[in-house]
């Protein structure tokens, strides 16, 4: 895992995100919905990026494509130098076990696993031996804050610690780009507070670029670029010094309702 | 291998359920293992190799037919014959006519040649001389000797059903052997008892000089005697013996059957519960692929995982089996079964089947239901909630 020092803007400039006419739809019978309408959009390395919208916006959808776990019907996403929207499917999950870190608003934890085995998963498809997935696997659950709960199942866990352990798994394999799905949705403010400032660190002093997805303005103000989608439309994209996005977050999420 | 305490860990998840599983599949499995080798003995030599051969002469339409004393001369002059014994079966009754007592008892005219022509078995107490010697002396199996603790010297009765005679006869020696629950005594006793059965006899037992020989001589022995008004039937001891088995019915057959239904219904009791764990973990799968997991892998965790709890029960199910046993084996030893017992043993590939019929459950009973969880779309799989 890199560790750099920390510093308020993350972005290097170099775009690690292009996507190109996007246009995702479903088919529901006979009925063509179409959720993400040629929508390009380009994110740079080390950009923390909120997505905001209403209910079916297609944030989500947006989020999915760009992690490479559902596939458009058209137009291109360019991760890096892959493009994964063409990628096939064992190609895709290759990919994402090196370069994609999931974190999910019900953390999505195995049960009948305890922190450190949980972070370890990811890290079980690398050709690392015993001991260096160990490593790397203590060194997530670190910082995050839980080195000393590594034995602990999730049961015995608070809402805000297994979310730290999923962010944990996220980051074991050290992947460039996080993606996280209303990470604070199921957490108190105080919880969801941490795990925002975690995140906000793993932007700035790991150099993570970070794409969420948020229905709340406090977590979207986190970040430094607020995209704001609607009907699968790319309304309003808005570059923001860090902290203090809470007003434009707050007039978003309330468009959004 | 990395993955395997995953597997593990995974298993005992719903520990009610797992368990309920692994003893669904312990118990028909010591009821397949039991099947088994019951079959597997029906098809066993226990006189390893020794007899094919003998060859058993007896009457065409069936061995409780006598055929005549006067053949014994023809039969030992064919060539290729090396020993023949005039045998005959007494029935009777020792103590009573209950089951537990029944043991099979036979007379013979040739004491001395049938312990050659049986060389398999040895005598372990007494000696062969004593029990020849003696017209009233017994030869015990083993067995016997235990069961009922009899000792050398010792007078037992007979009461004849089919002979009417009681014959009271003395323990000169005991046998070990493939079969230890008989006992041999001498023919002539009974022919001084009751004159008139002289010149008859029950079967003849052949011991041939080569496979040839035991090959050829069938067709031989009953060729001489095809017109007489005694015509005889040769065959081999194994013929003999499945004559017996056949006797019983399809046996093979019918144990073959249930041992399928059982197999079956392991397979849909295994088969529901990776169904049950498959549903359970669609967002947890779904999970797994996102982090990366290939569908290969997902497919091999939970197979692995059937596999495993499926194993869990067979090898359950065969200790069992392989504790339970010598008590199966000694029980049916002193049943009227103890005959069939006596070449009952542990066999390896019995214990070998169970663990293939385990496999075998655990593929097919996870196969749909982990291709279904592999094969799920990831968005599909992380909508699911619960």
């Amino acid at each position: 895992m890199s560790s750099v020092s920390s510093g308020t803007t993350a972005t290097t400039g170099t775009t690690l995100i292009r996507i190109d006419a996007l246009v995702k739809q479903y088919t529901r019978d006979t009925q063509v919905l179409t959720v993400l309408d040629n929508l390009s959009l380009t994110v740079d390395e080390g950009d923390f990026v909120a997505l905001m919208g209403p209910s079916g916006s297609g944030k989500t959808t947006l989020l999915n494509l760009i992690a490479g776990i559902d596939r458009p019907t058209s137009g291109t996403i360019l991760v890096g130098d892959q493009q994964v929207s063409s990628m096939s499917e064992a190609a895709l999950a290759k990919w994402r076990s090196a370069n994609v870190g999931f974190i999910f608003q019900l953390y999505n934890l195995v049960p009948v696993l305890t922190a450190f085995e949980n972070v370890e998963l990811p890290l079980l498809l690398t050709n690392l031996n015993r001991a260096r997935r160990r490593r790397q696997a203590e060194l997530a659950l670190s910082v995050v804050g839980l080195a000393d709960r590594m034995d602990h199942y999730p049961r015995q866990l608070s809402g805000g610690q297994e979310q730290r352990v999923a962010i944990a798994r996220a980051i074991a394999t050290d992947p460039k780009l996080l993606v996280a799905d209303e990470p604070t949705g199921d957490l108190d403010s105080r919880n969801g507070e941490e795990i925002l400032i975690l995140m906000e660190r793993l932007n700035s002093e790991f150099k993570k670029t970070i794409v969420m997805v948020t229905h709340d303005p406090k977590a979207a103000s986190r970040a430094h670029r607020l995209v704001h989608l609607d009907k699968g439309v790319l309304k309003e994209d808005v570059h923001a010094e860090r902290g203090k996005a809470v007003g434009m977050a707050a007039a978003i999420s309330a468009s959004s309702t | 291998m990395k993955f395997f305490p995953f597997v593990f860990k995974n298993l005992f998840r719903k520990k009610t359920r797992s368990l309920l599983t692994v003893g669904s599949i312990v118990l028909p499995l010591l009821v397949i293992c039991i099947m088994g080798t019951l079959l597997r003995t029906l098809e066993s030599d226990p006189t390893g190799g020794k007899g094919m051969f003998r060859l058993i002469v007896r009457h065409k339409v069936s061995l409780t037919n006598w055929v005549l004393e006067s053949y014994m001369p023809k039969i030992a002059q064919l060539p290729g014959v090396t020993d023949v014994v005039r045998m005959n079966w007494f029935g009777g009754a020792y103590v009573d006519q209950k089951p537990e007592n029944m043991f099979a008892r036979f007379s013979t005219s040739d004491p001395e040649t049938l312990l050659k022509v049986f060389d398999e078995a040895s005598i372990v107490q007494g000696s062969a001389e004593d029990w020849i010697a003696d017209r009233t002396g017994l030869l015990a199996g083993e067995l016997l000797m235990k069961k009922y603790g009899w000792k050398l010297g010792q007078k037992i009765t007979l009461k004849g059903d089919i002979y009417p005679v009681n014959l009271e006869l003395t323990i000169r020696a005991s046998y070990k052997g493939p079969d230890e629950t008989g006992v041999y005594f001498h023919h002539q006793y009974i022919e001084e008892a009751l004159p008139r059965v002289k010149g008859f006899v029950g079967w003849y037992w052949v011991k041939a000089g080569s496979l040839a020989a035991v090959e050829r001589l069938p067709k031989e022995v009953d060729a001489m005697f095809d017109n007489s008004s005694v015509p005889t039937h040769t065959e081999t001891e194994k013929e003999m013996q499945n004559g017996f088995v056949s006797m019983l019915g399809n046996v093979k057959l019918m144990i073959t059957g249930i041992s399928v239904v059982i197999v079956f219904v392991i397979l849909l009791i295994a088969g529901n519960t990776m169904a049950m764990t498959a549903r359970e973990r669609v967002t947890e799968i779904a999970v797994l692929r996102t982090l990366g997991y290939p569908k290969g892998t997902i497919l091999a965790l939970m197979l692995g995982e059937s596999v495993l709890l499926a194993l869990v029960g067979g090898t359950l199910g065969a200790l069992l089996f392989v504790g339970l046993f010598p008590g199966f084996r000694q029980g049916l030893l002193y049943s009227p079964m103890g005959g069939f017992a006596a070449g009952m043993r542990l066999f390896p590939e019995i214990v070998g089947l169970a663990f293939g019929i385990s496999v075998l459950v655990g593929i097919l009973a996870g196969l749909v239901p982990a291709i279904r969880s592999a094969q799920r779309s990831i968005t599909d799989g992380l909508r699911q909630v619960g």
